[in-house]
């Protein structure tokens, strides 16, 4: 697989044809929703000071005025925006994949399928809305991956009967095979708790959650204060969770900065990175040959397809291979 | 005298919550050790057909071949206890250890499919065996943890509930597999 370094030379050099052309394009949207903002904002003033005059400020007309500006602003915002982030998800995102695997298949709007995040048992909430994006899948060192961005919420109603989405979870969703043969279920996850209340208080909290099978106490220190896991066999979560593989989970949520959710089921692992946003979205306030736009990119596709290796995924047991 | 009774009620129900988290523990000191018994048959298992494959190959090894038959043989008894058990564990896995390095320096042994499958799904077993020391070593933790500590000691020490014997994590279990290292040799 190529390295960080070789994917930001590839970003720069072959791709540089097409990030020239979306650089200008992205030019020309920005200007024009420049001259848009401007026109709308004289616009909006004009009428809302003339409302004003007859009605006052907190009259039901001028809310709705409001209200019907916010809507045409985002819907204008997302027309100029739309066709540019399909652009450059064909002619940047897809390349990048292609040239850390040429076997991975991407698919810009499909997305991991509910099934699977449901199975991996890692948010216990009842989904209302399963959205997402960005879906890869394929083979790496023979091992069957699949990853998208997710987006799961779920809706509750307040006592004055309105509803509200409120977001289960957001960001990376990725699913691979895992190199040794297990029956059991496995959780890993953050540990607030512990943190907040420390390991005396936090452990006995973590003991009591009723919604998860049992709590697994592991003999590494390190892994017990960074995770949280639960489990119905004991001894299989050992046998997955060794004393390497506690290790390496441990140097890849160092490497990352959001929250990790890791658990086995069904000879699978499901990971759940928390970035809390929709990766492989353009920003049309940023230039896409700006370096630190270019590193979030390559970094992230770097860091979820090499994730084979680093847990060493596909060091499998004879009896797996 | 309701106070009396009150803080009766209280202490009754502190000494019901002791009394049934020792027995939880406890028996899951038991359920794990089923556990690690089951995997422990399963390189029982493996052991006679590992000798009868090398012994052939090894002949200045005659030995440690001995030594782990007999301590198979010993392992496999009826009625032995758990600590028992633990003990045998311990020496049948330094003197299988001894076998794998042993073999290094017959390169025949090597080129044999069969010693290799027997080694790789010894290897695989060997992994299950370490996970399941681990969790038992964690239950009788727990439990060693309840027995000493003060106020279920007390429980403890009414319900006649002793100490239990953890497995030894041998050096190579702990250690990481360290690749550069293994490249660096000569």
């Amino acid at each position: 697989m190529k390295s960080t370094s070789e994917l930001t030379d590839f970003y720069y050099k072959e791709l540089y044809p097409s990030l020239d052309t979306l650089e200008k394009t992205r030019i020309r949207i920005l200007s024009q929703l420049k001259w848009y903002a401007g026109m709308g904002s004289v616009l909006f003033v004009w009428i809302i000071l003339w409302l004003e005059k007859s009605y006052g400020f907190m009259h039901p007309l001028v809310m709705a005025v409001t209200f019907v500006f916010i809507a045409l602003a985002s819907i204008v915002y997302r027309k100029l925006v739309q066709g540019y982030a399909k652009d450059f998800k064909t002619k940047i995102i897809h390349p990048l994949i292609c040239a850390i695997d040429p076997n991975l298949l991407y698919h810009a709007d499909f997305m991991i399928s509910q099934h699977l995040f449901e199975r991996s048992n890692l948010f216990q909430h009842s989904i209302d809305r399963y959205s997402g994006n960005d879906y890869v899948k394929g083979n790496i060192d023979n091992v069957p991956i699949e990853f998208s961005d997710i987006h799961a919420e779920y809706q509750t109603r307040d006592s004055k009967g309105n509803t509200h989405w409120n977001t289960l979870f957001r960001g990376l969703f990725i699913v691979a095979e895992f190199n040794k043969y297990f029956k059991s279920k496995t959780v890993i996850l953050p540990d607030t708790a512990e943190k907040t209340f420390g390991s005396l208080i936090g452990g006995w909290i973590q003991s009591k959650n009723f919604s998860r099978d049992d709590l697994i106490r592991l003999d590494d220190p390190d892994f017990e204060k960074q995770f949280v896991v639960y489990g119905n066999d004991p001894i299989e979560a050992r046998y997955i969770l060794s004393h390497t593989m506690m290790k390496r989970i441990l140097e890849f949520q160092k490497k990352i900065s959001y929250p990790l959710f890791i658990s086995f089921i069904h000879n699978h692992i499901h990971i759940a990175v928390g970035t809390k946003k929709d990766l492989f979205e353009p920003s049309v306030l940023r230039s896409l040959l700006d370096y630190k736009q270019a590193m979030e990119y390559i970094g992230t596709l770097r860091y979820t397809i090499g994730i084979i290796e680093e847990l060493k995924l596909n060091e499998k047991l004879w009896s797996k291979s | 005298m309701q106070i009396f009774l009150i803080f009766l009620a209280v202490a009754g129900l502190f000494i019901i919550v002791m009394y049934n988290s020792l027995i939880a523990k406890k028996n899951q000191v038991e359920n794990i050790f089923a556990g690690v018994d089951t995997i422990l048959k399963k390189r029982f298992d493996l052991i006679p057909n590992l000798v009868a494959s090398v012994e052939r190959y090894m002949e200045h090894e005659q030995a440690i071949l001995t030594k782990v038959t007999e301590l198979r043989a010993q392992a496999m008894k009826p009625n032995l206890s758990n600590d028992q058990k633990v003990a045998l564990d311990g020496k049948l896995s330094a003197a299988l250890g001894s076998i794998t390095v042993a073999m290094e320096n017959y390169p025949d042994l090597k080129a044999n499919e069969n010693v290799m499958h027997l080694q790789r799904s010894l290897n695989e077993i060997e992994e299950q065996i370490s996970a399941a020391r681990r969790a038992y070593n964690q239950s009788v933790t727990d439990l060693n943890n309840a027995i000493e500590m003060f106020p279920t000691n007390l429980i403890a020490g009414w319900m006649n509930l002793d100490r239990k014997a953890v497995f030894e994590i041998t050096a190579h279990e702990r250690q990481n597999v360290n690749v550069h290292q293994l490249f660096q040799r000569p």
